[in-house]
């Protein structure tokens, strides 16, 4: 299916590269359909193009790429959201992807959102921006020099 | 900060419109009932900073402001799905 999209034209989508968030993201509760793009010029780097409204498109990479030590912690809520039995953990990686959103604005050091990364199920494509139960990481981390080579 | 002590079953009311009941009291978090008219929003505090991150991240892009390093810098191309498919 082809999106009409701001900052990448139109883009065809095939239904296997969608991700679904049931519950939308804190601000964006609206938004349920995204898909995940990568560019050849940024390849590190994915973008979560909202399917729904065109101009929307967040930053973001893989947890690990940030903190290469990073371990997930999921509220039971959001385990069963997801999908996985609540008492337990999936694995980042083999289970779920998982994704912390940037904020870039001219003039400032990029940061990354830690504390409540866009963890999606591997098979089913199911997302949710989880909100870590614990303060280990902020919302505005900075990103490490490494990331940026 | 107003700090009161209360046991499970107990409520406050907050201006005549909002109860805020505690439920259960367990070993190191608490289950809080909540009672507020439609337009009063309630939410956890890390909800309203992860929102008002989102909100300021989707910026992100239009600023123009993407480093030129931040990714590995490769030959220009179409953007491309990171799970399944082709390319577009």
């Amino acid at each position: 299916m082809n999106y009409q999209t701001a900052h990448w034209g139109l883009i065809a989508v095939d239904e296997s590269s969608t991700v679904e968030f049931p519950e939308g993201l804190p601000g964006f509760e609206e938004c349920r359909g995204f898909v995940l793009l990568q560019h050849p010029e940024h390849a590190g780097l994915v973008f979560l193009q909202s399917l729904e409204r065109a101009e929307l498109c967040f930053l973001a990479l893989p947890v690990r790429a940030v903190r290469p030590d990073y371990s997930l912690a999921l509220s039971g809520e959001d385990t069963a959201l997801l999908g996985f039995p609540e008492d337990g953990q999936p694995v980042l990686g083999s289970d779920v992807l998982a994704l912390a959103i940037l904020s870039l604005a001219e003039g400032r050091m990029p940061t990354a959102n830690l504390l409540s990364p866009v963890v999606i199920h591997s098979r089913t494509r199911r997302a949710v921006q989880a909100i870590r139960p614990d303060q280990r990481y902020g919302c505005r981390e900075p990103l490490e020099e490494t990331v940026c080579l | 900060m107003l700090v009161i002590r209360r046991h499970p079953g107990e409520s406050i009311l907050i201006g005549g419109e909002i109860e805020l009941e505690v439920i259960e009291c367990g070993h190191n978090r608490v289950k809080l009932g909540i009672r507020a008219p439609q337009h009063i929003p309630v939410m956890r505090a890390e909800v309203k900073a992860t929102r008002e991150q989102n909100l300021a991240a989707a910026q992100s892009i239009s600023g123009g402001a993407i480093p030129a390093g931040l990714g590995r810098r490769a030959r220009g191309g179409p953007a491309v799905p990171l799970l399944g498919g082709g390319p577009a």
